[in-house]
């Protein structure tokens, strides 16, 4: 039995228990449920901007056949000798426009190389007290006609990387495709191929370790590494000294030459690829006809590779640049690993634009070909990097030579066009659009007024097709953050 | 010849005791012939009942006159001695004499001649049958001792009849001696007056008599001789004028020639006593032992004139007085024999503990099994890595110098104070001093055993039941966080854990013992040493005990005094900086880690994830389980019994826990909202752990609590809670096996091994480490030597929120390497003396315990960039890829360049004081925290408080019986508080009504322990007499052996 005191007691204890507890609750609650602000105080940085260093282009050289005797099928040569212009100009000291130092890199895998010349190396040195590197541009171009090489091949002169990715050329039947790595540095490199084809990654022997002097090109054919491949992509990685690397891909139908092209490195994986300057010149049939195993030639295609591991859902946007064509849009699925072309159909002849966009990372490059009275020819055509505000084109000598602008930026641009000599020419785009611009082959231009583009030259003659994309300073040398501790 | 007796009675403020001496004085058998009084500027009744009595004079004085002025002022008055027969009869306020004390006195007096001072057996006030003190004597070296001293009067000291020396409350005195030495030595105020007087007495020819048979009482009022009060201040204040006291004598009685050795002594001396006085836990003496050094040293007149008034009288040997002095050594022994008496066991186990037959071994041992086996992916390990762990520096001077204010040889190095944790870090590593790091490895194979012994012994605190105390040591083991801790790494984190339960272990007793309270300094110390985050809470509750400790208030107010003088330079540099939250940041590595939120935080898992069940659980893909409703609900039992506590007996103690609890919570909720610290792009936040781990010693105390007092139902619900607990954990129990742990066994080394050999020859061989940071840039940091070690990490590092120019320079410089750059880097490479540049790997942002997010597509291209950049720089040639990431090396630089160097001396004079300081602190509380036991001092103090208890007990006892017999037998409800007398499970009220000696020393905690727990016995129930009565008196016979 309780007495009353007990219950007293008892009801105080409960009582103080349960303020007691809808304190803890309470508190608990607040500490729980409420968003407490946070305290970040940003680590100490600094934005270190590169020292500039000497600027280095590495043109290709000439274009090059491998030998016919079978005792020496690796063995290549050079035919004829390739045209290169180009240009520098200085940043700091106004509108200097100079030439850069050009010497030749030696090409021992090149058994004509005394006679033909081999690849050039431009370099233009930093100027005392700039702050910013000097703008260069070059460009080469060859036309050959000979039993097995025919066409235009039209290259940039592009800087050496330690990771680029050569999207294009095949190693069936009847076509050639040669890896060139140029290695403009002081240090040797140590490059390593690998090919990717439409069944995968390729198990090539012999593509690792491939060993550049300073100062040298070598030559590899892709066919020794990786034989009958419809759509090889190549990724090169060099450590020690870095190359540049280029493919050359000739295309000879029966007994006559199809056509050639060298080319360089497509942008490295992204999101989003842009392809300025797509030229196709033929009626493209609504189905494409397709050989043995894949496209028939003059097809105008897209090769895709996702080089990660997950499936990418890729839509490919053609434009026609100047608005007169309709484009074309088309989503596809790609699986990691494996290359893939993706037709375009349904196109009229013109100058178009491509834009990827995937979920995944991907690495592109379109090729459309042209025939004509003279023969045949086809070309590719790199997806390329952004370009800041003032980029340089160096047009080397080559018919209708035509500039690509694509605006990637957010807002309308007036690009100025100025030739090393002569009055500018100012176009207008409009975001996201495309225009084009007639050059004159064999000269130098600056072009500024665009915050975010892509640009590219392209070539269009009877049977004769060419193209290179416009590069700027590699990311290297790009602005870096330093956290010191 | 007729003897004439004139009694002198000094009083001040004693209205109090007055009385009875009155009293007692007219009941004298003997009456006095005259009385004298003497009032020292009483405040109180004093002089009222003084003039009651009717003195034959009354004198009123100042109140700063000493016991031996007063006497000597009313001597004064009186017509000079005439004959022998005219005596003094010395008595205080509280010198209550029994009837026939004068006849007894003056009758020894009377028959010899020779004896000119004779001493009566000066009783206890309140137990009248024990003896407060009788007789005096000195060691051979000059030390004051009492011959008997609180012991039970059964006549065995009877038969005493010479003796060195009399107190000087109620001590008769032949007036022709008094005036012939001069009275008592005006130098002696309190301490020693007498036994001076004595001495210079039997020096003079004279003898000096105990009177067993003359019986006064004395309550220690401190009027006649020094104080008995048993409170702080007052006994500081006896302490020092003993001392002052025992040095005034040495140097007056010392030959001339050896006084300069003494002089030069005193400070040195008083030196070496004070650490004898914090052994003795007498840490208020200290002040006292300096200031009678330099009183004695400065106090050259009245030596000189007590050395005069001595050689005017004395005309005997010291040889004389030989036979009466006691040798040290019997000293020792019978201090000894009283210690033991009044202590049953200080180190040993206390007999509340029961560690052995409590279970509390077998606990610790399967903790200690489930450690290894949990752990068996690391047996072998001589280093571990992943997370905060790093090595510790390969030798002891390395590891003791990264301690205190001086160079911090963490990136480019500079001058500043060490993070409080490399002291914890070198007392850790020096356990194991042939491989400091292997510590660490033992930390981990120690933690779960240590974790439960801690959780244990804190539990034995709380509760008598060894179930229960088991249910807590595996509640505590089993707590998300510290497991958390061992599976990301974090040797603070996991300290802390340790350390709490042993920090309330400790803190429970330091209202009792010296020890106990040196003991939670220290702790406290390496826990604010490990986890900075918890200081706030830790002192919150350090202010609430404060406030709440009452009379032991001294030995809480100095805990946090070692963590002060450890984190003073510190917070000195940060506050300079003006960061003053920045000291908050947690010490080692800064290690990021996702953030948590609030009601993860509140479940109990510092990283998140719910422990590891959402991923498992997502691995394992079990429809219709999910991982937010499951773990919650298994922590329900934890939760009721928590809040369940609140209605149940021992609410007071569970509100503490839950306000700890509560604490601890809000301590996790704020450290993970504030980043402090950075690494790279990442700014860790403080890791919520350790606050968690205080809201878990709060819950566990609050279900011991709860399961406390549900009594005989706590197996179920008990059971309940540990197995839910065990199903929650089990993904981080299980995180090593699982591979959701980033703890690994180390390599000995943390930098390639070619930079390794390198440092064997040159210990600053500089390596730049670039890390490739999430947001695309780079961590770029110098490492000189073998590599980084944990205990060299620095939060001033951690948490600089600017770039000195140096690092502004090492960026510039590190920022080209990573470019194609048109910089000359072998200047700089040589400037900074970097002979090796190192590439990690990229860092990731972790997602949850053992998950990572991947590598960022900028970090990636980074990395790819820096490399290419560094295998085209000229000045480097590539070494190739190692288990650490890719490395270059210059063969041009040599040495450590002008930037490596360690300029000599560092710290300068600032290094030096702090590290003195903390020295002295730190050494003092260790001194004091040692358990060596009380010094003569407190046991006498607890044998009086003792005494003085019982006497209080038996009076209460007896008023109780009067009042039971006058009610009726059937009204007795006292039933639930017998049984609780019986067991007593609630040390939370007898701490809190208990400790009515909070002075009392260590050594005789144990028996304080008892003897107040029957005084509250006594006080609280009607129950028992006889039990309580049998307790009692054995409690004194205890103390009067």
């Amino acid at each position: 039995m309780l007495s009353k005191r007990g219950i007293a007691l008892f009801g105080a204890r409960a009582l103080v228990g349960a303020v007691g507890l809808v304190i803890v609750v309470a508190g608990v609650g607040a500490a729980a449920v409420v968003p407490w602000p946070t305290l970040e105080k940003a680590p100490p940085s600094v934005l270190v901007s590169p020292t500039p260093s000497e600027q280095q282009r590495v043109c290709p050289g000439p274009l090059l056949t491998l030998a016919e005797d079978s005792t020496q099928a690796q063995a290549a040569s050079s035919v004829g000798s390739a045209e290169a212009v180009y240009a520098t100009r200085s940043v700091a000291s106004g509108a200097g426009w100079t030439d850069p130092e050009v010497s030749p890199l030696t090409a021992p895998d090149n058994a004509k190389g005394d006679i033909d010349g081999g690849p050039l190396l431009l370099r233009v040195p930093v100027e005392a007290g700039a702050d910013a590197a000097p703008l260069v541009s070059g460009s080469q171009s060859e036309t050959v006609a000979s039993e097995t090489l025919g066409g235009l091949a039209i290259a940039a002169c592009s800087e050496a990387a330690s990771d680029s990715w050569l999207v294009g050329g095949s190693t069936d039947i009847g076509r050639t495709s040669l890896v060139l790595l140029s290695n403009p540095t002081t240090v040797t490199a140590t490059v390593d191929l690998t090919v990717f084809g439409e069944t995968g990654q390729v198990d090539a022997p012999g593509s690792t370790g491939i060993l550049v002097q300073s100062g040298s090109q070598r030559i590899v054919s892709l066919a020794g590494l990786a034989p009958n491949l419809r759509s090889p992509v190549v990724h090169v990685q060099s450590r020690g000294g870095q190359v540049t690397a280029n493919l050359q891909q000739s295309i000879v139908r029966g007994i006559a030459p199809g056509g050639v092209d060298v080319f360089g490195a497509s942008s490295g994986p992204g999101r989003t690829q842009t392809i300025a300057g797509l030229l196709i010149t033929a009626e493209a049939p609504e189905a494409a006809p397709t050989e043995a195993g894949g496209l028939a030639d003059g097809v105008p295609s897209v090769r895709v590779l996702v080089p990660g591991d997950l499936p990418a859902t890729v839509e490919v946007g053609v434009t026609s640049a100047d608005g007169s064509a309709p484009g074309t849009s088309v989503q596809i699925e790609v699986q990691p690993g494996l290359t893939t072309e993706v037709p375009l159909t349904g196109l009229a002849p013109g100058m178009y634009s491509a834009a990827l966009v995937s979920d995944q990372p991907i690495v592109a490059a379109a090729q459309s070909s042209s025939a004509g009275a003279a023969g045949r020819d086809f070309a590719w055509f790199t997806a390329s990097d952004t370009l800041d505000e003032e980029f340089l084109v160096s047009v080397a000598s080559g018919p209708v030579p035509t500039l690509v602008l694509v605006n990637t930026g957010g807002s309308a641009a007036t690009y100025t066009v100025s030739p090393r000599s002569g009055e500018p020419a100012t176009v207008d785009v409009a975001e996201g659009r495309t225009a084009t611009l007639l050059l004159t082959a064999g000269g130098s231009y600056v072009v500024s007024g665009g915050s975010s583009t892509v640009a590219s030259v392209t070539y269009a003659g009877d049977g004769l097709m060419a193209s290179f994309p416009l590069s700027q300073a590699g990311p290297l040398a790009a602005p870096i953050r330093v956290y010191s501790h | 010849m007729h003897a004439r007796v004139t009694a002198i009675l000094v009083a001040r403020n004693g209205a109090k005791h007055l009385e009875r001496t009155l009293e007692a004085l007219s009941r004298q058998t003997r009456q006095p012939d005259v009385v004298i009084t003497v009032d020292c500027g009483s405040s109180d009744k004093t002089a009222d009942l003084l003039a009651a009595f009717g003195p034959t004079h009354i004198i009123s004085a100042g109140a700063d006159l000493t016991f031996g002025q007063a006497i000597a002022t009313a001597a004064r008055i009186l017509p000079p001695p005439t004959s022998d027969g005219e005596m003094l009869w010395l008595l205080a306020q509280d010198s209550a004499p029994e009837p026939g004390a004068l006849a007894a006195l003056l009758g020894e007096l009377e028959i010899a001649p020779s004896v000119a001072v004779a001493g009566p057996k000066v009783m206890d006030w309140h137990a009248g049958d024990y003896i407060h003190n009788f007789g005096q004597s000195m060691t051979p070296g000059g030390s004051t001792v009492t011959l008997v001293e609180s012991e039970l009067d059964q006549g065995q000291h009877d038969g005493m009849g010479d003796v060195l020396a009399v107190s000087a409350g109620g001590m008769l005195v032949r007036h022709t001696v008094w005036d012939q030495l001069g009275g008592f030595d005006p130098a002696l105020p309190s301490a020693d007056d007498a036994l001076d007087f004595c001495v210079r007495v039997r020096m003079a020819g004279y003898r000096v008599s105990g009177v067993a048979s003359a019986r006064i009482a004395t309550a220690g009022d401190g009027v006649a001789g020094t104080s008995g009060s048993s409170r702080g201040r007052a006994r500081r204040k006896r302490l020092r004028a003993m001392r002052a006291a025992q040095l005034h004598r040495r140097l007056v009685y010392a030959p001339a020639w050896t006084i300069p050795v003494h002089w030069l002594a005193l400070v040195p001396l008083a030196l070496l006593r004070s650490i004898g006085q914090l052994l003795r836990k007498e840490p208020g003496a200290i002040l006292g032992e300096f200031s009678a050094a330099f009183a004695a040293a400065f106090s050259g007149i009245r030596v000189s004139a007590a050395r005069r008034r001595f050689a005017a009288t004395r005309k005997l040997g010291w040889g004389s007085i030989a036979s009466l002095r006691v040798s040290s050594a019997e000293v020792r022994r019978r201090h000894a024999l009283k210690r033991e008496a009044s202590v049953t066991g200080v180190r040993g186990d206390r007999p509340d503990i029961r560690f052995l037959s409590g279970g509390g071994a077998w606990t610790v041992l399967a903790a200690a099994i489930a450690g290894v086996v949990l752990l068996a992916p690391l047996l072998g390990a001589r280093t571990l890595t992943g997370g905060g762990l790093l090595p510790l520096s390969d030798s002891l001077a390395e590891l003791w110098g990264s301690v205190g204010y001086g160079w911090r040889d963490i990136g480019l190095g500079f001058v500043g104070a060490a993070d409080p944790f490399a002291a914890v870090l070198a007392v850790l590593g020096s356990l194991t001093f042939w491989a400091p790091s292997f510590s660490l490895v033992l930390l981990y194979f120690l933690a779960l055993p240590l974790a439960a012994l801690g959780a244990w012994l804190a539990a034995s605190r709380l509760t008598e039941r060894a179930s229960l105390r088991a249910v807590a040591a595996v509640l505590w083991i089993l707590a998300p966080t510290f497991l958390s801790a061992i599976a990301a790494g974090r040797p603070a984190a996991i300290l802390v854990h340790l350390l709490l339960p042993w920090l309330f272990f400790a803190g429970f007793a330091a209202a009792r013992s010296w020890s106990a309270a040196g003991s939670a300094a220290l702790l406290f110390a390496a826990i604010v040493a490990c986890a900075p985050s918890l200081t706030p809470a830790l002192l919150a509750a350090w202010l609430i005990t404060v406030l709440v400790s009452g009379r032991s208030v001294m030995r809480f107010i100095g805990i946090p005094l070692p963590a002060l003088a450890l984190a003073a330079p510190l917070i000195l540099d940060q506050g300079l900086r003006g960061t003053w939250l920045a000291l908050l940041a947690d010490p080692g590595v800064p290690v990021p880690g996702p953030s948590v939120p609030g009601w993860q935080l509140l479940l109990g898992f510092p990283s998140g994830e719910l422990g590891g069940w959402a991923p498992l659980l997502e691995m394992l893909g079990l429809p219709g389980v999910h991982a937010s409703v499951l773990v919650p609900v298994l922590l329900i039992p934890l939760a009721v019994l928590g809040g369940l506590s609140l209605f149940l007996h021992g609410a007071r103690g569970a509100a503490f826990s839950l306000l700890a609890a509560l604490l601890g919570l809000a301590t996790a909720v704020a450290a993970g909202s504030l980043q402090l610290s950075s690494i790279g792009a990442q700014t860790p936040s403080i890791w919520p752990g350790a606050g968690l781990s205080l809201y878990w010693l709060g819950l566990v105390g609050a279900v011991v609590f709860a399961l406390r007092g549900l009594r005989r139902f706590a197996v179920a619900p008990a059971v309940t809670a540990v197995v839910a607990l065990i199903i929650v954990v089990a993904p981080l129990v299980a995180a090593l096996p699982l591979g959701t742990s980033v703890v690994r066994e180390g390599i000995d080394r943390t930098q390639p091994a070619f930079v390794s050999a390198e440092a064997q020859t040159d210990a600053r061989v500089g390596t730049l480490q670039i890390v490739p940071q999430p947001d695309g840039g780079i961590l770029a940091t110098i490492v000189r030597g073998p590599g980084t070690t944990l205990n060299a990490q620095s939060t001033l590092s951690s948490t600089d929120r600017t770039l000195s120019g140096k690092e502004r320079e090492l960026a510039d410089l590190a920022g080209n390497l990573a470019s194609r750059s048109g910089l000359d880097t072998a200047a700089g490479l040589a400037d900074f003396g970097i002979r090796f540049v190192l590439l990690r790997p990229a860092a990731v942002t972790p997602a949850g315990p053992g998950s990572e997010a991947p590598v960022t597509p900028a970090a990636a291209e980074t990395a790819g960039r820096t490399m290419t950049a560094l295998d085209g720089n000229a000045a480097l040639s590539p070494v190739g890829d190692t288990a650490f990431g890719r490395l270059w090396r210059d063969e041009t630089v040599v040495g450590a360049g002008p930037n490596g160097t360690i300029p000599s001396h560092p710290g300068g004079p600032l290094g030096v004081i702090s590290l003195l300081v903390a020295a002295v602190v730190i050494g003092a509380t260790v001194l004091l925290s040692i358990p060596t036991g009380a010094g003569p001092e407190a046991v006498r103090q607890a044998s009086r408080d003792a005494i003085r208890e019982t006497a209080r007990a038996r009076a209460k006892q007896k008023a109780k019986e009067k009042k039971r017999t006058a009610r009726t037998p059937g009204r007795r409800k006292s039933t639930p508080r017998t049984a609780e007398t019986v067991t007593p499970t609630a040390p939370t009220d007898a701490a809190a009504s208990g400790s009515a000696t909070p002075d009392a020393g260590d050594a005789v905690n144990t028996a304080d322990t008892v003897n107040t727990a029957d005084t509250v016995n006594t006080a609280d129930t009607t129950g028992h007499p006889g039990t309580t009565e049998t307790a009692t008196l054995q409690e004194e016979e205890h103390i009067a052996q």
